[in-house]
This record gives C-alpha cells, sequence and structure tokens, in this order.
C-alpha cells in the first residue's frame, strides 16, 4: 500500500510536479506557518518568519534548478497542458519571490503584539506569491481565472489586516468590493474567449481568434473594387459563401469586446491596488508592508499576466487594441499625477504615483516591439526595488514619529520631513535616491527606462504618445521633488529635529542596501539587467 | 433549441446591469450582489456556449465561477461583518467621504 503511494508520488514528481514544484514548496511552508502558529508561544513569535524566508530560499533554489531543466531540455508542459514553466514564469516567479522575501525581512521590525506579526499574516504572503506563480505559469484560461482568484483572496485577507489604528476594515471593503468588480468583468471577458474558439487553451484560443482576425482581413479586401478584390470574393464564393454577407467589423467586434472587458478588469484591479491604502472615513492605513505587497508584487503579476495574454491571445490584433490601452494610459496617468500632485500627505502621494506608473507601463505595449516589451520587464523588476526601498523609508519614518508623538497611527505628511537632513542625512539621502528614480530622473533605473521607452515608441511611430510620457513625466516629477525639496532643505524649526533619530534594524538594513545597489545600478550599468529583463523572452 | 445569441443579451444585459449596479449603487450589500450578478452572466455565458460546442469545458468553467462566486461572497461577507461589527451599520466608503483637510503648509 506505502509502496504504492510512493510510487504514484514519484511518477507525479517526475511529470506534472515538476512544474508545480516551487508552488507547492510555498504551499507545504504556509500550511507549516498556520499550523504552528496554534502551539508557538508569543516569545518563540520569530519561528514564523524565519520559516517564511526559508520557504522562498527553497522554492527560489527549486526555481533555479527548474531554470537549468528548461535551458536543457525546453519549456515542461504538465497538468493537462494548463501550466507551463518557461522562461518567462522563471523570471517573473524569481521576482515574486524577491518581492515576498524583502517584505517579510521589512515586517520583521514591527512590534510582535501587531496582526502584522501573526503567523497567519506570514502564511498569506506565501498563498499570495504561490498563486501568482501559478497565474503566470497556466496557460488555460480556467486555471488563470482560478488563481486571479485565489491571489485576490488572500490580498483581501492581507487588506484587513489591522494596522497602526485598528481600522483598515473600511478601506479592505472597498478595496474587496472593486477588484470584486475586476475579476468579475476578466470572467466575463474569458467567457466571451472561450465563446468564440470553443477552447479554454490559451494556445488555441490565440488560434482561433487569429483565423477569425486573419478572415476579417480577407473579406475587407475583397470589398476592394480591383483585381484582387475579385479574386478574392470568387475564393470566399467557394469557400465560405455566407462570409460575402458578413461585415468585416462584425468579425472583429467580439474579440475587441473580450480584450476591452479582460482589459477593463484587469485595470479595476490594479487601480485599487494602489489606492485601498488610504480610507477617508476613518484616517486609517493598512500596514505599509502590505501595501508594499499589493502595490509591488501583486501590481506587477497582474501587469505580466496582462502582458503574457495579450501577447499570446490578443497578439494578432495589436494593431486594433492598442488606442484602449494608449486612452486609458493616458486617463490613468493624468488622473493620478493630478492626485499625487495634490496630496500632501507623504504616503498617499507615493500610493497615488503607483497608478501613473502603471499607466506607463502599459504604453510598453502601444508599442510592443522587441524593445518596448524588455523595457517592461527590465522596469517590473526596477520598479519592486524602488518601490520597496521608498517603503522601507516610510516605515521608519513612521516608526520615528510613532515614537515621538503620542497618538499612535500618526500619518506622515510632507512637512513632517522637514529637518530630515539633519535628523538623519542617510534617511535622507536614500529617500532622495528612491524618489529620484521612481521620479524618472537621471542617473536612476527609472531614467533608463523612460528613456528606452520614449525611443520605443518613437521608432514604431507613435509620436503622440512619446510627447505624452515626456510632458507627462514633468508634473509628475514636480510631485516628487517636493519630497526631495522638504527632505533636503534645512530646517530647524521643526520640533522632531533633535528628539526623533532614525534608526534601522539589520534586516531594513539588508534590504535598503539591495535597493539602493538596484536602483542606482540599474541606471548606470544596465547592461547586465537589460540581460536579465530580456530572459524573460527566451533563454 | 434557443438560439445561443439570446442567452449572450441575456447575460450581457446582466453585466450591464451589475456593472451600473456596482458603480452607481451607494448601498455596499446591493454593490455586493451586484458583482456577483456579473459572475452569473458569466455562468450563463459558459453554459450557453458549452451547449453550442456539446463541450464539457464550458461547464467545467461555469462551476468553478459558481465555486469562486461563493468563496468571495463569503470573504467578502466577512469583511463586511468586521466593518459592520465596528459601527454598528453598513458604512458606504464613497458616500461618507469626509473633505480632505486643508495641511499644505509650505
Amino acid at each position: 500500500m506505502l509502496t504504492h503511494a510512493l510510487d504514484a508520488i514519484r511518477t507525479f514528481m517526475h511529470k506534472d510536479g515538476a512544474v508545480l514544484l516551487p508552488e507547492l514548496e510555498l504551499l507545504l511552508f504556509a500550511i507549516g506557518i498556520l499550523a504552528m502558529d496554534f502551539w508557538i508561544t508569543q516569545r518563540e513569535r520569530f519561528w514564523s518568519p524565519a520559516l517564511a524566508l526559508a520557504g522562498t530560499v527553497f522554492s527560489g533554489l527549486t526555481l533555479w534548478m527548474l531554470r537549468t531543466r528548461i535551458l536543457q531540455s525546453g519549456d515542461l508542459i504538465g497538468v493537462h497542458e494548463s501550466v507551463i514553466a518557461d522562461s518567462y514564469f522563471v523570471f517573473f516567479s524569481a521576482l515574486f519571490l524577491v518581492a515576498t522575501a524583502l517584505v517579510i525581512l521589512l515586517s520583521l521590525n514591527t512590534p510582535t503584539t501587531s496582526a502584522v506579526n501573526q503567523g497567519r499574516h506570514y502564511a498569506l504572503l506565501l498563498f499570495a506569491c504561490m498563486s501568482m506563480m501559478l497565474m503566470i505559469s497556466s496557460v488555460d484560461l480556467l486555471v488563470i481565472f482560478l488563481t486571479l482568484e485565489a491571489a485576490a483572496v488572500s490580498s483581501y485577507f492581507l487588506a484587513a489586516t489591522p494596522g497602526f489604528s485598528a481600522k483598515a476594515d473600511p478601506g479592505a471593503a472597498k478595496y474587496f468590493l472593486k477588484s470584486a468588480l475586476g475579476s468579475a468583468i476578466v470572467a466575463y471577458g474569458f467567457s466571451l474567449a472561450y465563446g468564440l474558439t470553443a477552447s479554454t487553451n490559451i494556445g488555441k484560443v490565440a488560434t482561433g481568434l487569429a483565423r477569425r482576425h486573419n478572415l476579417a482581413n480577407v473579406i475587407a479586401l475583397s470589398r476592394h473594387a480591383d483585381a484582387q478584390g475579385a479574386q478574392l470574393q470568387q475564393l470566399l464564393q467557394t469557400r465560405l459563401p455566407e462570409a460575402l454577407h458578413w461585415h468585416p467589423w462584425m468579425l472583429q467586434a467580439l474579440p475587441i469586446a473580450a480584450f476591452t472587458l479582460v482589459f477593463i478588469g484587469l485595470v479595476t484591479k490594479l487601480k485599487t491596488l494602489s489606492a485601498h491604502h488610504w480610507s477617508r472615513i476613518t484616517n486609517s492605513t493598512a500596514p505599509l508592508t502590505v501595501t508594499l505587497y499589493l502595490g509591488g508584487a501583486v501590481v506587477i503579476a497582474t501587469i505580466a499576466l496582462f502582458l503574457r495574454m495579450s501577447l499570446t491571445v490578443f497578439a494578432d490584433s495589436q494593431t486594433t487594441w492598442w488606442y484602449v490601452i494608449a486612452a486609458f494610459s493616458v486617463v490613468i496617468i493624468v488622473a493620478g499625477t493630478i492626485k499625487s500632485f495634490a496630496s500632501s500627505n507623504l504616503e498617499r502621494l507615493v500610493t497615488y504615483s503607483i497608478q501613473v506608473h502603471i499607466g506607463y507601463l502599459f504604453l510598453g505595449l502601444v508599442a510592443a516591439d522587441e524593445a518596448a516589451l524588455t523595457a517592461m520587464t527590465y522596469y517590473l523588476f526596477a520598479y519592486l526595488f524602488m518601490l520597496t526601498g521608498t517603503f522601507a523609508v516610510l516605515l521608519a519614518l513612521r516608526r520615528g514619529a510613532h515614537h515621538n508623538s503620542e497618538q499612535s497611527g500618526n500619518v506622515e505628511n510632507l512637512s513632517d520631513l522637514r529637518g530630515l537632513r539633519r535628523r538623519s542625512p542617510i534617511t535622507a539621502l536614500l529617500l532622495i535616491i528612491f524618489v529620484l528614480s521612481l521620479a524618472g530622473l537621471p542617473p536612476t533605473a527609472g531614467f533608463f527606462w523612460r528613456y528606452s521607452l520614449f525611443r520605443a515608441l518613437f521608432e514604431t511611430g507613435h509620436h503622440a504618445m512619446a510627447w505624452f510620457t515626456t510632458v507627462a513625466s514633468v508634473p509628475l516629477a514636480g510631485a516628487y521633488l517636493r519630497i526631495v525639496i522638504y527632505a533636503w532643505r534645512n530646517n530647524t524649526s521643526s520640533p522632531q529635529a533633535e528628539t526623533s533619530p532614525v534608526s534601522f534594524g539589520v534586516a531594513e538594513a539588508i534590504v535598503l542596501g539591495i535597493c539602493v545597489f538596484v536602483s542606482l545600478a540599474a541606471g548606470l550599468y544596465s547592461e547586465p539587467f537589460t540581460r536579465v529583463a530580456r530572459y524573460a523572452f527566451g533563454p | 433549441m434557443i438560439p445561443v445569441i439570446h442567452y449572450l443579451f441575456l447575460s450581457f444585459s446582466l453585466l450591464l446591469i451589475g456593472i451600473i449596479g456596482a458603480k452607481i449603487r451607494r448601498n455596499i450589500m446591493i454593490k455586493l450582489f451586484s458583482v456577483e450578478l456579473i459572475l452569473v452572466a458569466t455562468s450563463i455565458n459558459l453554459a450557453a456556449f458549452a451547449r453550442l460546442f456539446g463541450d464539457a469545458a464550458g461547464q467545467t468553467f461555469a462551476l468553478f465561477t459558481i465555486a469562486i462566486t461563493g468563496a468571495e461572497l463569503l470573504v467578502g461577507a466577512a469583511i463586511l461583518a468586521a466593518v459592520f461589527r465596528r459601527w454598528h451599520a453598513v458604512p458606504v466608503p464613497a458616500a461618507q467621504e469626509a473633505p480632505p483637510q486643508p495641511n499644505i503648509d509650505y
């Protein structure tokens, strides 16, 4: 009996299990943390983050082995052709694992009584990471929808984690409602895609949609009053007589509707990811680490999913749908810039500006050539480290404010930054580096990416969009420069100046070191980083 | 057999009702129900297409959609219950927004 079961497990691990092994390890660790949470005491709390970190490390090692296997024998497909392990999956999974590990490291410094320090918080982080990895590796609409929802449910619970003031609920409810609306719209788009092609496998869906697109093109050409048109009309007469009465627009309408619904759904989800942080009813905020996770890893996962879908399923009709993307990006960029420019609250400024970055990232799909896509993955990579660095500084600042003032949950205003250079020159310098990188100013990673995007847009003939990105980045840079001015201005009138030094723990110092290195190195010497980014599209 | 286009019209109107409901209604429960309406529309679509193609994949997808609807409703209910416990009423995020406080001081 036992040998039978062992044999079954061995066969599974050789076939489907090999594709799923990194995710399975994370799942095991998450369940272990949840189970352990019942019997550890307050003093043994450190075991949960330690196990969670070990889980990400183990999963990362397995991913590395998977990578060598892919290099040797090509992409692995398993579980009834619904899950694939290719370089795209390896690249983004590694990114999610790094994001999770950084968030776990940043959570270490929170007080042991806070909700962030419970075992379930770390288990949820691992669950979310696992779902996102599966989401990127799945090539079946059903599995994509399931994993999208699994990641969403984990993030709902994460968003409902009480923060400083233990009042995150209304923000979580708002986030839940909008995100659920987004998922439902995505599901509707998927059902249309299934209806058009009679398959849920995205390869087959892509073929079906491409065939439809070609037929529409043939019909459109056959309506021309020239020799080729007459020839095509004759061909249609013999092959598909009813197609003569179809309008090409009729054939294109439903695929475009499916694309638009999927896009709108994902954008709805993305927009709430950055906005959930702040709930105006209670003046309360979710824990910064949770906002970082949602604004970093989950945003990257959603964009990566959309990228994979648009490169496979909707690749043929790119000439038709880029208008949709361009219009949405412009709206998101303008709205996000205005919001972040208008807010005088430091945390809100950063969270609103995440929206602007999402808009810029989608513009890469307008150009959709190799340079633009590589720039997109490069930026997704760099963005994670810039954002993590910014949030690590914010966490330290918030802790300082928390120590100093009696009111807990005091949210940092821009004016609270006054005298930061005097309080802690290193913090000021770090904040300025990350903010400059987010603003896209040289010599940081953000600048290199802006420049690549501009060049890709210009070379593919989207001159208007290229100039728009340049013009729109000026007010955004202005919004960020306000932070720089506040942090650097030598203003001694602040009462905090002497009383509250900003201190970093060891874990925070490690995170900040990694983030500063990537933000600067990727801008100054970008070649190795571009090579890593290009790896996503094939070894 | 009813042509598939009828089902499509039904599900499309459900989708529109759902989106409009989730956007403009102020009661948080009705917002939640509107979202679930869109998932129902998805299931109708999938079941109709599955019948059209004589294919089990669509039906499986529809079943999973229903299961996910249930799970999501549960999570939503848990979060709303937490909100309710705190305020003894269901607040509507959009409706009760306080004006942002002017705290710009250069």
